[in-house]
């Protein structure tokens, strides 16, 4: 027994031994997100030479897995590192499915890139975590929508620059609508009329991503907004209509249960397969949709309101880790938000550019993807919130509480706002 | 030379031997089994990660865990539940297959190797096939339960409160199938034939021979088995993340699921270490008992 | 089990019969996926569903050569380095240890098992962090070496505690025949006795090797270059931001699968002879 104590002993020591030397000093350094530069210490710059000028290497970390994006990335990338001598950018691919995980680890490991492009609800957590710079004076976005800009924004400073965005419509099945003689629908009564009127077999007249995460939220939150209610609101009078109304439409018919195990993927596949007849989907779906299905006859039309329109912003943000190649990463992104560059990412990747001036001039000709760009005025950003992922949680649950009919939508709401109210009161 | 020589007394030589591995897991597993169990202790989330100052919060995080949050209990009886269930299924059907294959017919081999498949799958694929095949209009199950009869109505597996747990424990039965299957395997060929050829001799029949020859003598592979089983699938956590991410409405969510979320989805590392650790305690105390439980034996 | 009667023909055929039907039914969901890998992704979600595609899609497999910075025979060469890696410290490490638990009632026996089996409880999430900084440490971050160094991890304890049940079993006489012949401690574990448990430690070799095959999370974490990841990493080209490619995905299962089927079938025919010619004769 005691030789096994003392196994046990040496064992430990040699592990710490083995974390403790070279040990980075995450313990020892606060790092706020004032800091500038300079607190560049030796094993934060492991990528730069950061002696006043921009230069040495910049480390992107992106989660885009499509290969058109992928390849966009890399040819921007390419063309900086072309322009110039004195940075060199790597462009790294970490998984969605990883990508906060991959982020948290990174901090407390003390091993993150220069810049990283992230999902706009999760940027305002990060931010408060202090690896973001804080590059409030070194960008003009005084010509991007409000949405965007938001989301990287904490406490009046500028964390991130907006990336590109996309936003939901809704989509429909031309042909099928024909067939139950309906029109499109652009209120919440008409919407249920016309969704049952479609339903029939095997197809569902409606249906959206409704998965109990990030995703399914995104996708509920246009109900709440098109009531004027905010999304911390949800035991409000907005918010219990906009989980009535999704109870309704699983409770008549008109829209399949099964879409709380949908991804906004899945729903496009069911759609395009022609077992869904109206959708609620993003911008990044079309040019799928387009390949796969040329000869299908869809359309898209906004989300159907009940007080207002609206609709939910996507997209990615820039930003610069603090303490990394800072000057390094900000000269890049000057060239890439640049018009030329700019329009060539969203164009490729399907985006809208966030600033307005870039995208009102976007799709010339393209009627489905303009009636996008005008659906942007109306997206509501989700957050911008350092814990908004745990309000993100309550909401899911609120709404698949209430489809799976676990609870009654005023009971779910209350709940809901219960959880929503002890965070933001924090 | 006395004393040297009592060291290498025939017993104590054996700490040789394991030393090498003990060593190498107690530094690459036991570091973390600490900093873990210090990070529960703390108050650690989004706000304080990067801060020097941790603050020590004792009992708190766990105290919060059992008091106030319903998740933490309904994914402690989930686990339970769930562990249960595909051992009992996965033991009994992979004996079975053991047994049966051991017999020497012409293609017995080469069909068992093909079966040790299921559990060389990456078990990400794994749980997103059955994903596919157990979804409501789509999905290939409810095509031939339909076609058997024995459903008039698709049944909603995966987006059914009461059905997703079946429907996971039904995957990962089949992922354990050829573990317990080979394991056996291995251990009824320790068994000797003579064994048995002295029983037949002696007028027993094939059932008592199970009973008193195979059963007794499998008996530390069944107990390795279920120990293993057991704590492999106590703290399953891809097969549901990909199925059911726990869900709907929590009527899947694991130990290891939830702890995944409440750090790396939720950024509250201090309640998700501590869920671990009580994931970690429920293990440990199972496997002390199957300690005493053995290993008393074998002093006898 | 029961006597090693050779059996009647007709039982034989018998026997056959069931044990292909109980492939085709155990292995359903893998033909099922291999069919999904060859249809079109529109005829994937038709409804009733096609036991054979109508419209052949090869695209899928075409697909898994390269996808951006995925290249398919450099990832596979990847996993084969750390599956490999990981199960030769593994075997290494794992042996001497059971057969010192088996054979030896050392003092604090007991709670060595406890040890190797305690390492196994924690989920593999909590696990990453800790490691992470470990390695980038030791500077074996983004190398494969912190990968196999990961995944042995895993393998060890499964190992030292399989293995043991075998060593076990094995009679004393053995090893007493050997010291007869004059070998010390070392030389009998080396000479007779690993050899009598090949079989037992061909399986756990095997099962060292296939854990890491098919690790995800450890490979995903400590390897940030897309070139130095497993195949398993190959995954995520499939399960994006904005859901699942089935027709690629099923396809990718497929091509990760073969290889390591085709390894195991061969090694088969070889564990097999040895499993069931049992450890004693006599």
């Amino acid at each position: 027994m005691k030789r096994l104590l003392s196994i046990l002993i040496a064992g430990i020591m040699m592990a710490s031994l083995l974390i403790g030397c070279g040990s980075s000093g995450n313990e020892t350094e606060a790092i706020q997100p004032a800091a500038s530069a300079e607190t560049g210490e030796s094993e934060k710059a492991v990528s730069a030479e950061a002696s006043g000028g921009a230069s040495g290497t910049v480390t992107i970390w992106y989660y885009w897995e499509t290969a058109g994006h992928q390849e966009a990335l890399n040819t921007i990338v390419q063309q900086f590192n072309d322009s110039q001598d004195e940075i060199t950018v790597e462009a790294k691919y970490v998984p969605f499915a990883d990508f906060k995980k991959q982020l948290s680890i990174g901090a407390s490991a003390d091993e993150l890139p220069d810049l990283v492009i992230l999902d706009n609800p999760d940027h305002a957590a990060y931010a408060s975590m202090g690896i973001f710079a804080d590059i409030t004076d070194k960008f003009d976005v005084s010509t991007y929508y409000d949405g965007p800009v938001n989301s990287c924004t904490l406490d009046g400073k500028l964390y991130g620059v907006p990336f590109g965005s996309n936003c939901l419509l809704m989509f429909y099945n031309e042909d099928m609508l024909k067939e139950a003689s309906v029109e499109v629908p652009t209120t919440w009564d008409e919407l249920l009329e016309t969704a049952q009127a479609c339903t029939k077999d095997n197809v569902s007249g409606f249906a959206h991503c409704a998965l109990q995460n990030e995703e399914g939220t995104f996708n509920f939150l246009t109900y709440v907004w098109s009531t004027g209610a905010t999304s911390y609101e949800i035991n409000s009078e907005g918010g219990i209509k906009a989980l009535t109304m999704v109870k309704d439409l699983v409770d008549s018919g008109a829209m399949t249960k099964d879409a709380i195990n949908w991804t906004q993927g899945d729903t496009m596949n069911q759609f395009i397969s022609g077992n869904l007849a109206m959708m609620i989907n993003g911008t990044w779906q079309v040019p799928t949709m387009r390949e796969e299905v040329p000869d299908l006859n869809w359309n898209v039309a906004p989300i159907p309101m009940d007080m207002q329109q609206a609709s939910g912003l996507g997209g990615e943000n820039y930003a610069v880790v603090s303490g990394g190649n800072e000057e390094g990463a900000i000269e890049f992104l000057k060239f890439a938000t640049s018009e030329e560059t700019c329009l060539y990412m969203m164009e490729t990747m399907g985006y809208i550019s966030s600033n307005s001036v870039i995208a009102e001039g976007q799709f010339e000709g393209d009627a489905i993807y303009q009636a996008f760009v005008e659906e942007m005025q109306y997206a509501y950003a989700r957050g911008p919130l350092a814990e908004w992922p745990d309000v993100s949680d309550a909401i899911s649950l609120a709404f698949n509480e209430v489809i799976t009919g676990a609870s009654e939508p005023e009971a779910a709401a209350e709940k809901a706002q219960t959880t929503i109210d002890s965070i933001v009161g924090q | 030379m006395n004393r040297v020589k009592k060291f290498f007394k025939y017993d104590n030589v054996g700490i040789f031997f394991v030393l090498p591995a003990l060593l190498y897991m107690i530094i690459f597993v036991g570091y973390p089994i600490i900093s873990n169990f210090i990070l529960s202790f703390q108050d650690v989330t989004v706000k304080t990660l990067l801060s020097d100052v941790k603050e020590f919060v004792g009992l708190r995080n766990y105290i919060e865990l059992f008091k106030q949050d319903n998740i933490l209990t309904t994914s402690l009886w989930n686990t339970l539940i769930f562990t249960v269930a595909c051992l009992v299924f996965q033991f009994i059907i992979g004996f079975a297959l053991a047994v049966f294959f051991n017999k020497k017919f012409a293609i017995s081999k080469p069909i068992r190797g093909l079966l040790m498949m299921p559990w060389m799958i990456p078990i990400t694929v794994t749980g997103l096939i059955f994903k596919f095949m157990f979804g409501t209009d789509v999905g290939i199950i409810n095509y031939f339960l339909k076609g058997l009869g024995l459903i008039t109505e698709n049944i909603d597996w995966l987006t059914n409160t009461a059905t997703a747990m079946p429907a996971v424990i039904f995957a990962n039965i089949w992922i354990g199938i050829p573990f317990n299957m080979i394991l056996i395997s291995t251990g009824l060929s320790t068994i000797p034939t003579e064994l048995y050829e002295s029983a037949s001799i002696d007028g027993a029949n094939k059932f008592q021979a199970f009973r008193k020859i195979t059963l007794p003598l499998l008996r530390p592979t069944i107990e390795t088995v279920l120990i293993l089983g057991f704590i492999y699938t106590f703290k399953v956590y891809d097969l549901v993340y990909v199925m059911t991410s726990g869900g709907p409405v929590n009527s899947t969510q694991m130990l290891s699921t939830y702890s995944y979320k409440l750090s790396f989805e939720m950024f509250k590392y201090s309640k998700g270490a501590a869920v671990a650790n009580i994931l970690f305690v429920i293990l440990f105390f199972v496997s002390l008992f199957y300690l005493k439980f053995t290993y008393s034996e074998e002093e006898a | 089990m029961g006597p090693e009667v050779s059996l009647s023909k007709r039982n034989n055929v018998l026997y056959c019969v069931i044990a292909i039907l109980l492939l085709c039914i155990l292995l359903f969901p893998l033909y099922w996926m291999f069919v999904t890998s060859i249809k079109t992704e529109k005829e994937i979600f038709q409804i009733p569903p096609t036991f054979w595609p109508e419209v052949l899609n090869l695209k899928s497999y075409a697909a898994q050569l390269e996808s951006g910075d995925f290249n398919m025979f450099q990832s596979f060469g990847n996993s084969l380095i750390i599956s490999i890696g990981a199960m030769v410290i593994a075997v290494i490490l794992a042996v001497p240890a059971s057969y010192g638990i088996a054979k030896y009632h050392f003092k604090g026996r007991k709670s060595v098992v406890l040890v190797f089996l305690v390492t196994q409880m924690l989920p593999v999430s909590v696990l990453l962090t800790p490691l992470f900084i470990m390695f980038k440490n030791l500077h074996l971050y983004n190398t494969v070496w912190s990968a196999i160094l990961a995944d042995a991890t895993i393998g060890i304890p499964f190992s030292v505690l399989i293995l043991r049940n075998y060593f076990a079993s094995i009679p004393k006489e053995m090893e007493e025949a050997a010291y007869i012949d004059g070998c010390n401690k070392f030389t009998a574990f080396m000479r007779v006795l690993i050899p009598i448990a090949k079989p037992g430690v061909i399986v756990c070799a095997i099962f060292s090797f296939l854990y890491a095959w098919g690790d995800l999370a450890y490979g995903m974490t400590f390897i940030i270059d897309q070139q130095k990841r497993p195949i398993t990493a190959g995954i995520f080209n499939f399960m994006g931001q904005y859901g699942t490619k089935w027709s690629y995905l099923s396809a990718f299962a497929i091509v990760t699968i073969i290889p390591v089927a085709l390894i195991f079938i061969f090694m088969q025919k070889y564990i097999i002879t040895g499993m069931t010619s049992g450890a004693v004769k006599g």
